[in-house]
């Protein structure tokens, strides 16, 4: 111990002047501080779910397809063009109508972070992986099923000899893989871009595998995601920090940003104020009145984008009174949108004309809206039979406002506002907040919330069927998270057609179709989009917004 | 007959952990959740469902997952009996592996708030007792109001915007280290412990600087009834028997002082030993606020996803501890005060 103290006192010195002097920026790295580190990067493992871990898989990972660019929005922040996809690992494609067969040319030259090259093997590699549903939470497959790829049906799950890969998806040479699917089925294309099927480096995957764990799950959860992206993991300690470094070989190109920390702060306060010091560039997931507070600030620029996140309010048609169109007409009606929009997100939101992404292909602007309008919802009420909100009372909980109590600082002054205005009409809403997973649990697996308010549903397929087949069909129809318990025959039936139709102006109308009946029936009360924000460096270029939300470090550069 | 003490101490300590383990593997699996729903967020079907149950273990009957979790069902894989804590749910990481990571950031950011707490306290306590209704006396009450008048991450919170965003003399609330610094090679997992033994002074003084901050929000606030505790226990002793002997005796005011203190000690260091055991899991909101990844963070964590090995995990280790920390006050106890014996 003696031997140090000599060292100490310059030390302090030195140390002292680094770290109380506000860092700049290196020119090719960049800090960015987040909620959280990805907790796992296995897209079919146990942090799956997890955004961050989404934002790690993305950094690391390649897929097969992309979107097109659309250019900028007024904040400068790049958006997709979801009715052009690029390909990505693939350079080029074809699709045989008759056979439902996808042929796809592999781009060449593809080099990973440990020297592999990419080729036909690591697609069927993935293809195989995502079959064996071997993991905790089986992505792979289930997007793979969304897609209708032959063979990829829940028959998985009973019987092992159905999770060997076949010839639905083969590799015809080094650089050409075909996919067929069972059926026709427009969703195939938006599905390969979501990170749940990005393309891992199956030589590098196998070298890491065991007896134990063939498919390399331990890991993916733990280790690293060898795959051909345009970043490479350089250290990871969960709970804490993940580093990136940029993959020199990157087949579009190297990345301009060298270097990325990911830092763990869980304060959003904290996050806020690092990033006006300069000696963070990059911050996400601050509460909407903190993303308002930077937007002045001096050297930190603040942008966003109307993408998928939206808040609606849930009525459960289990639940009575909510099994009445009127009550839920009246609930429609004594909504506070403006205050919503105004108070809660500080003007970053706007009214939500529909039960799918505005923006996703296949939205329809429905003539059944529903604007704030008290004595309109006075009048349905009393129609239903309750004048005044008397008798409600008699339906104890069902007005019990639920929300993520872990969400408070954002939702707080919204379900506040909701609580006020219906109250005013007759509703006698009461407040209920509860943990998230509980809030998932009731939501996913028990269905029985009767009233909450949600603003964590995003379809990350990017269509309005998908965002349709996930929330809106009934369970016995292939519905996936039918929270409400919405059932109407008719919704499933146009659904079944649409689901398969080849034609996209048909396909469209009867989309379409489906969301006039859901609007009509309150199916979901929409309220707003959100727009989703970030705050960064004001030198900080090229954000771009992905329909997975997470942040791709190869947008980035600076001036 | 000390050595048996221990021992015996020791057993009953197995005991009440075993009676432990068992009620909480029931107690967490009555809380109104299911992991399963969490995992299958993306893909909630009824066949994903099924498969994320059977992957976490849940389908099978509930005395078989608590065999295979005390490891007396070894084909099923390794249990405590094993030294296994189980595979987190969120991660996908053995759970010792995990409190092996969180664990020595709390004990490094506690242990040297109660350090540098005790040596303020004890004198401060002392000058209040030997003088009561005098300046220190006085200026110690005060403080002691106000330092509990706020909960610690609002303080936490005040001293980042002071001394960080406003004088910048403190480092931002993002960690052990700068996102700069590489960390020392892992060995205690205690990064000022570490950069000593890997004689690297600079990672060391930053580290030191780093938990400045954490450490003065600790320290502001346990020091106030560790203060009053001194300073009330010296008053009393001072107003003993044996103290008025001592005076009449003609010893040094010193002397006697030291004598008091001697007698305060013992409920002053039960009350250190019991706020440090609180403190291992108590610490969380600082830690949250300086972005530490420690013990706390992680049971918060583990408690928000219903992360049943991981709350497991953590109760079984905190309850470890603070059985171990009791068992060395009474020894203390033993050494301070000589009509204790065992």
């Amino acid at each position: 111990m003696p031997r140090l103290v000599p060292g100490l006192v310059p030390a302090l010195a030195a140390s002292a002047l680094a770290l109380t002097v506000a860092l700049p920026a290196a020119a090719q790295s960049l800090l960015f501080l987040a909620e959280d580190v990805p907790a796992g990067l296995n897209y079919d493992g146990p942090a799956a779910a997890i955004p961050t871990s989404q934002t790690g898989m993305v950094n690391l990972m390649e897929p097969l397809f992309g979107y097109a660019s659309a250019g900028e929005n007024e904040d400068g922040i790049i958006v997709p063009n979801f009715d052009e996809f690029e390909g990505r690992l693939v350079e080029s494609w074809d699709y045989d109508p008759d056979t439902l067969t996808w042929t796809l040319n592999l781009r060449q030259g593809v080099m990973g972070c440990n020297g592999a090259e990419f080729t036909a093997d690591d697609v069927v590699y993935t293809f195989a992986r995502a079959k064996s549903v071997s993991g905790a939470a089986p992505i792979g497959w289930f997007l793979s099923n969304v897609a209708s790829i032959d063979g990829f049906t829940p028959d998985v799950f009973g019987d092992e000899a159905a999770r060997e890969l076949g010839d639905e998806v083969v590799a015809l040479d080094d650089y050409t893989v075909q996919i067929r699917q069972s059926e026709p089925n427009a969703l195939f294309l938006p599905v390969m871009t979501i990170f749940g099927l990005h393309i891992f480096d199956a030589e590098e995957m196998n070298a890491n595998a065991t007896d134990d764990d063939p498919w390399a799950h331990d890991y993916t959860n733990n280790v690293n995601v060898p795959s051909f992206g345009p970043y490479c993991l350089e250290s990871w300690t969960k709970n804490e920090e993940i580093v990136f470094t940029a993959n020199p070989d990157y087949y579009l190109g190297a990345p301009a940003i060298e270097r990325v920390v990911m830092r763990r702060v869980p304060q959003s306060s904290n996050r806020v104020v690092v990033l006006q010091t300069g000696q963070a560039q990059l911050a996400q997931a601050l509460t909407p009145r903190e993303y308002d507070s930077l937007r002045d600030a001096a050297g930190v620029a603040v942008g966003g984008v109307t993408g998928n996140e939206n808040l609606f309010v849930h009525m459960n048609f289990d639940v009575p009174p909510f099994d009445n169109p009127l009550v839920r007409q009246a609930v429609a009606h004594a909504m506070p949108y403006d205050q919503i929009i105004a108070n809660g997100y500080f003007g970053q939101a706007e009214r939500w004309p529909g039960v799918v992404p505005s923006g996703y292909p296949g939205f329809h602007l429905s003539d059944n809206q529903y604007d704030q309008d008290p004595d309109r919802a006075a009048e349905l009420l009393a129609e239903a039979g309750y004048p005044n909100g008397e008798g409600l009372d008699a339906y104890g909980d069902a007005f019990a406002l639920t929300y993520v109590a872990e969400k408070e600082s954002t939702l707080g002054p919204i379900v506040n506002a909701i609580q006020t205005a219906l109250r005013e009409v007759g509703f006698p809403v009461t407040l209920n907040p509860i943990p998230q997973t509980q809030y998932g649990d009731r939501q996913l697996v028990q269905r029985d919330l009767p009233f909450a308010v949600n603003d964590q549903e995003k379809p990350i397929g990017v269509d309005a069927g998908y965002a349709i087949q996930l929330f809106f069909v009934s369970p016995e129809a292939g519905g996936l998270n039918n929270m409400v318990n919405y059932r109407n025959e008719d919704v499933d039936a146009t659904w079944a057609l649409a689901r398969i139709e080849p034609d996209t102006d048909t396909r469209n109308a009867q989309v379409a179709e489906i969301q006039d009946q859901l609007m009509a029936d309150v199916a979901w009360l929409p309220v707003v989009e959100y727009r989703t924000q970030w705050a960064f460096a004001d030198d900080l270029n090229g954000m771009r917004w992905h329909p997975d939300n997470s942040v791709r470090f190869y947008d980035l550069s600076f001036e | 007959m000390l050595v048996r003490y221990i021992a015996t101490r020791l057993v009953i300590g197995v005991a009440q952990l075993v009676g432990l383990v068992i009620a909480v593997f029931f107690l967490i699996r009555l809380l109104p959740a299911d992991p399963v729903s969490r995992l299958v967020g993306l893909n909630p079907s009824a066949e994903a469902y099924a498969q994320a149950e059977r992957q976490l273990g849940l389908d099978r009957p509930i005395l078989t997952q608590l065999l295979h979790y005390l490891g007396l069902a070894p084909e099923e894989g390794p249990g405590l009996l094993q030294g296994s804590l189980g595979i987190s749910w969120v991660t996908g990481s053995p759970i010792v592996e995990e409190i092996g990571r969180h664990l020595p950031v709390t004990i490094e950011l506690i242990t040297l708030s109660f350090l540098i707490a005790f040596v303020l306290a004890v004198p401060i306590g002392m000058l209040g007792a030997l003088k009561p209704g005098g300046k220190a006396d006085r200026g110690v009450f005060i403080y002691s109001l106000f330092a509990g008048s706020q909960p610690e991450f609002w303080w936490g919170l005040l001293f980042v915007y002071l001394f960080f965003f406003t004088l910048g003399v403190a480092p931002p609330p993002l960690g052990s280290l700068s996102p700069l610094t590489s960390p020392p090679p892992e060995i205690t997992g205690m990064i000022t412990v570490d950069a000593l033994l890997a004689g690297r002074p600079d990672t060391f003084v930053e580290a030191l600087h780093h938990l400045m901050l954490p450490v003065a929000t600790l320290v502001f606030i346990l020091s106030g009834p560790i203060i009053k505790m001194v300073r009330q226990n010296m008053v009393r002793a001072l107003r003993s028997d044996f103290v008025l002997y001592a005076h009449c005796a003609g010893l040094p005011r010193w002397q006697v002082a030291r004598y008091a203190l001697r007698a305060a000690m013992a409920p002053s260091i039960t009350l250190i030993g019991i706020l440090y055991g609180f403190m291992l899991g108590g610490a969380v909101l600082v830690e949250s606020v300086f972005s530490l990844s420690g013990i706390g963070q992680y049971s918060v964590r583990a408690v928000l996803s219903f992360d049943y090995p991981a709350i497991q995990g953590v109760v079984l280790i905190i309850t470890g501890i603070s059985l171990l920390i009791y068992l060395a006050l009474d020894l203390i106890h033993a050494v301070i005060d000589p009509r204790v014996a065992y």
